[in-house]
């Protein structure tokens, strides 16, 4: 799975998966020189990742409204990775050491949505889009029939969902 | 509460390879301050087939062993020899305070019977005063010059064993040699698992740490202590080039999802990638943490 052949087709099997399975949209390639191979981001149809303490801040925050709270997306990162592969802790600490948390656009986008609002009440929710975001990335595990798992994986120690 | 914790030290014997904790005031400070549960796996002689309800002594994992020595807050004794050693060069000074620590729990001993025999004595005079005090209500008074002759009868008994007593102390036999075991351990080295490192990244951040069997992983961590919380993840951990295929870090994702746990694994980095901030023990350990995105 080395061969810049299987990588590009691993990353166009992504591609299309994210657009026409889970109707993502805004899916790009991003290369970098420090990047083992292209990586994808894009814009899920619903928000992809809720954190635990956003989600309290969240609760605590809708108390004192009376419409709801509206969940925009965010833009995630996705690695295309083949099941046969094996990746060592190294290999992930650099993918991360390279990325920042939010991909390109996402950080205007996010800052724009926190200047709206002055209150300082709502505003503890809103960081979680910001400075609270930790990094993390999709995991996603192609197999040779074309099936398609999607795992996050987050940079360092982050509590479970309360799923 | 705190001072006098401050300066203990727990001792961990080493026997057959284990590493255990006989002191019920240990195994408290141990859980209380240090974040370390360990096992509870003493058996009851009355029942030893049992597993259910188990006690002293507690066993500690290698791991939990070698970080409370490397906290500098308990030594290990290594009690097969140890105890011979101790045995052959004792000097007469120490000799004497053990022969003297015998006499004490004799006495002791004695102290505890005389005590339950003072009180079963108070407790059957004063049944008997009831029984007077009942039988003077009733009109009918021929009761209490028979009671008044047991009253003296009772009185005189036992005044006179009592100094027979006291001369003969009652014999013991000793359960533990505490007071011949010196403080301070031998120098045992003690070998751990390649998982040290994210064992210790974990407890200095406050987790507690179980065997992982139950959730699939090399452990279980929890965000307190396991009887007040469930455990936030499972966790493994990996060599810093070592290759982890994805089928294991699909797997392990899904199955800490299932039991609503975050899959968490770590490796220690070598020493060159991280040199500046290579100074504090346990900040030299990378983690990632993996659940499943729902879709």
């Amino acid at each position: 799975m080395s061969s810049d052949h299987s990588i590009e087709t691993l990353t166009k099997a992504v591609l299309n998966n994210l657009e026409n399975q889970h109707d993502w949209t805004q899916i790009k390639v991003h290369t970098q020189a420090n990047l083992p191979r292209p990586i994808v981001y894009g814009l899920p149809p619903k928000r992809l990742y809720v954190h635990p303490d956003e989600q309290i801040a969240l609760i605590k925050a809708q108390k004192d409204r009376d419409e709801p709270i509206h969940q925009t997306p965010e833009l995630e990162w996705v690695l295309p990775l083949h099941l046969a592969e094996k990746w060592s802790p190294a290999q992930f600490a650099a993918v991360f050491d390279a990325l920042d948390a939010v991909p390109p656009g996402g950080a205007a986008e996010a800052a724009g949505d926190t200047d709206g609002d002055n209150a300082a009440a709502y505003t503890q929710w809103k960081l979680w889009r910001n400075s609270k975001r930790g990094k993390r990335l999709l995991l996603a595990t192609v197999q040779d029939d074309s099936t398609i798992t999607y795992y996050i994986m987050h940079d360092g120690l982050v509590k479970p969902r309360q799923n | 509460m705190a001072s006098p914790m401050a300066d203990r030290q727990v001792r961990i014997s080493r026997i057959g390879g284990r590493y255990l904790a006989f002191d019920i005031e240990d195994v408290v400070y141990i859980r209380r301050h240090h974040g370390i549960c360990a096992i509870l796996m003493g058996t009851m002689p009355q029942n030893p087939t049992q597993n259910i309800f188990l006690g002293l002594p507690i066993e500690l994992y290698a791991e939990e062993a070698r970080l409370l020595i490397d906290k500098k807050v308990a030594y290990i004794a290594d009690e097969a020899t140890e105890h011979l050693s101790q045995l052959k060069t004792m000097d007469p000074t120490a000799r004497s305070a053990y022969l003297q620590s015998l006499k004490m729990q004799r006495k002791t001993a004695q102290l505890g019977l005389e005590d339950a025999k003072a009180k079963s004595k108070a407790q059957y005079q004063r049944r008997a005063q009831t029984i007077t005090a009942s039988s003077s209500d009733n009109p009918n008074r021929t009761k209490p010059a028979s009671s008044g002759r047991e009253d003296s009868l009772f009185d005189s008994q036992p005044q006179q064993p009592a100094p027979v007593a006291k001369l003969a102390l009652p014999a013991v036999t000793p359960t533990t040699s505490n007071v011949l075991v010196a403080s301070g351990g031998s120098s045992v080295s003690i070998q751990v698992p390649a998982s040290y490192p994210l064992y210790r990244f974990l407890n200095t951040r406050g987790y507690y740490i179980t065997p992982g069997l139950r959730f699939g992983g090399d452990y279980s961590v929890y965000p307190g202590d396991p009887f007040r919380f469930h455990a936030h993840y499972m966790a493994n951990s990996y060599g810093w080039d070592e290759k982890v295929p994805m089928l294991d870090l699909v797997t392990s994702g899904r199955l800490g999802t299932a039991v609503k746990k975050s899959f968490l694994f770590g490796s220690q980095q070598p020493a060159t990638a991280i040199a500046a901030e290579s100074a504090n023990p346990g900040e030299d350990v990378r983690v990632f943490c993996i659940e499943w995105a729902g879709m």
